[in-house]
């Protein structure tokens, strides 16, 4: 159970060392609190224990760190010396290694509490990681004897201001009954769904502070543990701010006419079409005039790489390439197979705060929504992804493929309704016309400002996009992508 | 026959080294730190103390520190070994051995048969 409810203590924090992790606890962990870390074997609590030692050691903290029947020390600093934090200039000092388990063998539960306490005495340590306390707990005579071993860690923990972290595998229920009196109880996991994997953190119980609910994706690299947010539990209360007049163009005449008086700043359109259809050219169209306007832009790409991406859109006159060599424009490519939802929206949003950014330009929805294995998720997420852009003024425009060429259905491959995601429609499509295949542009929605509801065919040039005049009037079904004259059969 | 006294407080590293350094032909003996160790050289003195770095109750510079200063003891030679980077240890301790862990069995058995025949030298 998260505190959130409860107000907030001015507790000295402790911070973990773990990107995003500090933000999840609300601050870090209560400084004297004793933390359970569960988690499977694998799931990352020695990597986490380890992190959080380094980042305090750096900080000039002492920290030790007792193994019960664990790996041994010189494996467990073999697997650590790959890791970025790790600084061998800390031993001894810094980070203090001991065993702990012979004394648990010989003299139980009191001799391993005696030891634990003289240990942090004698190193002057303010962390201390107990690693396996699941043979602490089977080692106690009863459940009795477990909860008063804890209390008395408590007590000690008080007395002489250290901060534990006990780690210990998953042995039945993630939260034993005994747990229930520490201070906060982390829960690390990997979770499967058929052949992908991912890595999830959740606070079970966290005393002294709010934190982030429900449960947030990791990832373990070489920089050691990283933690995502999860976006909707963090996502800004505050209504976004009204852009004013302030609108924005295509930089496409022909475009632009079709809705004069521009987009709102800040506000997300949808560009839905099937594959060659031109959302790539439209989504770039938006960035270069942004770019030409001194705005800096973002593209987020999961299909082509930046470099054929730039020779693609520099064939239909669209360069992109100044402004990215300079910096004004950033291109973060994702390729699809094994994203985290989370770490999407974080790499996204944190480019965009830290270089002010003002358009987007998302050229892969359906990625975005297949980064996520809960789809039950997507729709608050975007709704958290768009708001969030909101909130910093961004006008994003997300690009989401349509399944079918052309043909009479009109697939939306959206978990969510396209008004969830985004204030502006734009629709693509092939349409089959006269013994030719033509691409057909049409506006289905725009918010607070006039557009022309008429349907367009658009070229694509070495000069860039042109949206034609309107199709014939004696031309109709054009959205079913089989046109045809009224009275007359298909053409 | 020589006598090794092993200290180390990862019970499992002990009694693989133990066993290892008897089937090698030496006497062994073990404590799982520093004070510990004192209270069997008290009983036994070693031709060898092969000590760990970081231990609980006595750490291996503690012990070390002890045992130089006990004249009775000015003829064991002294051996540390840890996870900790040796380099910085050896700066500290000239003359002295380590041994980097993790280590492999015939380091470890050659550093031993060579700071026994050093004393003997």
């Amino acid at each position: 159970m998260s505190s959130s409810e409860q107000p907030a203590r001015q507790d000295a924090r402790v911070s973990t060392g773990v990107p995003g992790l500090d933000a999840v606890l609300g601050g870090g962990l209560v400084s004297s609190g004793v933390y359970i870390v569960v988690g499977e074997p694998g799931a990352g609590k020695t990597l986490f224990a380890n992190q959080l030692c380094y980042h305090q050691g750096r900080a000039g903290a002492r920290c030790l760190y007792v193994t019960l029947l664990a790996e041994s020390h010189a494996r467990m600093l073999a697997n650590m010396r790959d890791m970025a934090f790790f600084d061998s200039a800390l031993l001894p000092e810094g980070v203090y290694y001991v065993s702990g388990f012979r004394t648990l063998e010989e003299q139980g539960l009191p001799g391993l509490l005696e030891l634990l306490r003289r240990e942090v005495r004698n190193h002057n340590a303010s962390i201390l990681v107990l690693d396996g306390l699941v043979q602490a707990q089977e080692a106690a005579g009863s459940s009795r004897d477990f909860k008063k071993f804890i209390h008395e860690l408590q007590v000690a923990a008080g007395l002489a201001r250290f901060t534990a972290l006990l780690l210990t595998s998953a042995n039945g229920p993630a939260v034993h009954p005994e747990y229930t009196m520490v201070d906060g109880i982390l829960e690390l996991r990997e979770r499967t769904q058929g052949v992908r994997s991912w890595r999830e953190l959740q606070v079970r119980k966290f005393r002294g502070s709010a934190t982030l609910h429900g449960v947030h994706a990791f990832r373990i690299t070489s920089n050691g543990l990283e933690v995502f947010p999860r976006l909707e539990s963090r996502v800004q209360r505050t209504p976004p701010p009204d852009p004013g007049a302030h609108r924005l163009h295509f930089g496409v005449p022909s475009l632009d006419a079709l809705f004069p008086e521009g987009l709102a700043a800040g506000s997300t359109s949808l560009v839905l079409g099937p594959p060659g259809a031109g959302k790539t050219l439209l989504g770039s169209s938006l960035l270069e005039e942004g770019l030409k306007q001194g705005e800096s832009c973002l593209y987020m790409g999961f299909y082509e790489p930046p470099n054929r991406l730039l020779g693609k859109v520099a064939s239909a006159g669209i360069d992109l390439g100044g402004a990215m060599a300079d910096g004004r424009l950033n291109f973060i490519w994702q390729p699809p197979s094994e994203c985290i939802l989370d770490v999407l929206a974080d790499q996204l949003l944190s480019d965009v705060r830290r270089r002010n950014v003002k358009r987007v330009f998302v050229d892969g929805l359906s990625a975005m929504q297949q980064a996520s294995p809960e789809p039950a998720r997507i729709n608050s997420f975007f709704a958290a992804l768009t708001q969030e852009l909101r909130c910093t003024g961004t006008t994003t425009l997300f690009g989401m493929e349509t399944p079918r060429l052309f043909g009479p259905v009109l697939d939306v491959p959206m978990e969510v309704g396209p008004s969830a995601v985004a204030e502006n429609l734009f629709f693509l499509r092939h349409v089959e016309l006269e013994g030719r295949l033509r691409k057909l542009l049409s506006i289905f929605k725009m918010r607070d400002t006039h557009y022309d509801p008429t349907l367009r065919e658009f070229v694509i040039t070495s000069q860039g996009i042109e949206v034609l005049p309107p199709f014939s009037a004696a031309v109709d079904t054009l959205l079913t992508g089989l046109a045809r004259h009224p009275g007359a059969g298909h053409f | 026959m020589e006598t090794v006294l092993v200290v180390d407080d990862e019970q499992g590293i002990l009694e693989a080294l133990a066993d290892l350094l008897r089937e090698e032909g030496y006497r062994v003996l073990t404590a799982s730190h520093g004070r510990e160790a004192l209270e069997r050289m008290a009983e036994l003195r070693p031709d060898l103390v092969l000590t760990d770095w970081m231990m609980p109750v006595l750490d291996g510079p503690a012990l070390i520190e002890r045992i130089r200063a006990e004249p009775a003891y000015k003829d064991v030679s002294l051996m540390g070994m840890s996870a900790v980077d040796v380099a910085a240890l050896r700066h500290l301790y000239p003359g002295m051995p380590f041994l980097q862990k993790p280590f492999d069995i015939h380091a470890l058995m050659r550093q031993v048969r060579k700071a026994l025949d050093g004393k003997q030298g």
